[in-house]
């Protein structure tokens, strides 16, 4: 759950949750079926979607190891996982402090090489899954995930 | 062509084992911490670790050394076996045909999640026949007394232990600095007895980690 909503339960002794908080709650909760549709799409298409980026990433990118392409596409099935979850939750750091520290240290040269293409063809895969509402849940996930194994 | 299915374990995509919210869970009612697959863990005061090693130096004087040395030794022998059971089951592939990068991440985590600071392995001198380990906010140097050389006598053995049944050869590991004694980290030089005399041999003459190298590699 986002850290702000975690900060205002773990106060529930110290005092009332003021017009402002519970606004924020209301926003998150005005906000779960958009999450939930969002997560079951993810859930239930993650095989055709990362499967389509594997075929296109086995085309673009023929000097690359199968073994390192293999690795890529793994690291992106986990950052599909913890974006699903991150959005259900509301919690961007979810990705961050849990994964995206292991991916990059995980990661070669040649997996960063490999990242660049297949997350350029998963947007496009997400583009065509997702109504535009639902990609901006997913965009600053995946965003981050890009900055930090790409560039 | 890549199937992307077969790159999913059952339901599970395997990523950082040692993950800390993943890893360690515990039964606050019951007293129990315990690892993801169920093994208990002992959470271990820093108070106990000084007064093991003052005991120890009480009751057995000079061979307090060898003493933990040994138990690092037994812990590390028991660690690796349950360390690559645990990668095994995981990661679906035995240790042997893991990469040598993910298994040098996965020993960095463990040792990070157990609290026993940060680990970093060093192969700038495997063609020489040497590893090195380096360990920082180590929880066994910090309660040791102000030394006139490095004493983490039970993180040497656990590291001889381990690494000498990875190698598949009777390795040693001598440490040639410590925090107890102000350095930044805890650097530990693992390799065949015989060719790590001279860094006994430097410990015992009080030199620092710079002339022990120069003495190795020279």
């Amino acid at each position: 759950m986002n850290r702000e909503l975690q900060d205002l339960i773990a106060r529930a002794e110290e005092r009332f949750l003021a017009d402002g908080d519970l606004k924020l709650l209301e926003s998150y909760v005005a906000s779960i079926p958009e999450r939930l549709a969002t997560y079951r799409i993810l859930r239930d298409r993650e095989l055709t979607m990362v499967q389509a980026v594997a075929d296109g990433a086995s085309e673009a990118l023929p000097g690359v190891a199968e073994a390192d392409l293999k690795k890529a596409l793994q690291g992106l099935l986990l950052v599909v996982r913890y974006c699903a979850m991150g959005i259900l939750t509301d919690d961007e750091n979810l990705l961050k402090q849990r994964l995206l520290g292991w991916l990059e240290q995980v990661s070669g040269p040649d997996t960063k090489k490999a990242n660049e293409v297949i997350y350029k063809l998963f947007n496009q895969q997400v583009r065509q899954h997702l109504s535009e509402g639902q990609m901006n849940l997913l965009q600053p996930f995946i965003t981050t995930a890009q900055v930090t194994l790409i560039y | 062509m890549i199937s992307v299915a077969e790159l999913i374990q059952g339901d599970r995509v395997p990523g950082n084992y040692f993950d800390y919210p993943s890893y360690v869970r515990g039964e606050l009612e019951m007293g129990l911490l315990e690892n993801r697959r169920g093994d208990r863990l002992l959470a271990v005061p820093d108070t106990l670790i000084s007064a093991l090693y003052e005991a120890l130096a009480k009751e057995t004087g000079q061979a307090a050394r060898l003493v933990l040395f040994n138990c690092g030794k037994w812990w590390g022998k028991s660690f690796y076996t349950r360390f690559t059971e645990w990668l095994t089951e995981y990661y679906g592939m035995p240790v042997a045909e893991m990469e040598m990068q993910l298994f040098g991440l996965c020993l960095q985590e463990c040792w990070r999640t157990h609290g026993w600071g940060r680990f970093e392995l060093d192969m700038a001198h495997q063609e020489r026949g040497f590893l090195v380990v380096k360990t920082r906010n180590s929880p066994y140097a910090k309660p040791l007394p102000k030394m006139n050389q490095p004493s983490c006598y039970l993180e040497a053995g656990v590291l001889a232990s381990f690494f000498s049944r990875l190698a598949g050869r009777e390795l040693t590991a001598v440490q040639i600095a410590c925090e107890s004694m102000g350095a930044d980290r805890n650097e530990f030089v693992l390799g065949l007895p015989e060719r790590l005399k001279p860094a006994s041999a430097g410990v015992e003459e009080g030199l620092d980690r710079e002339a022990i190298w120069s003495r190795l590699l020279g």
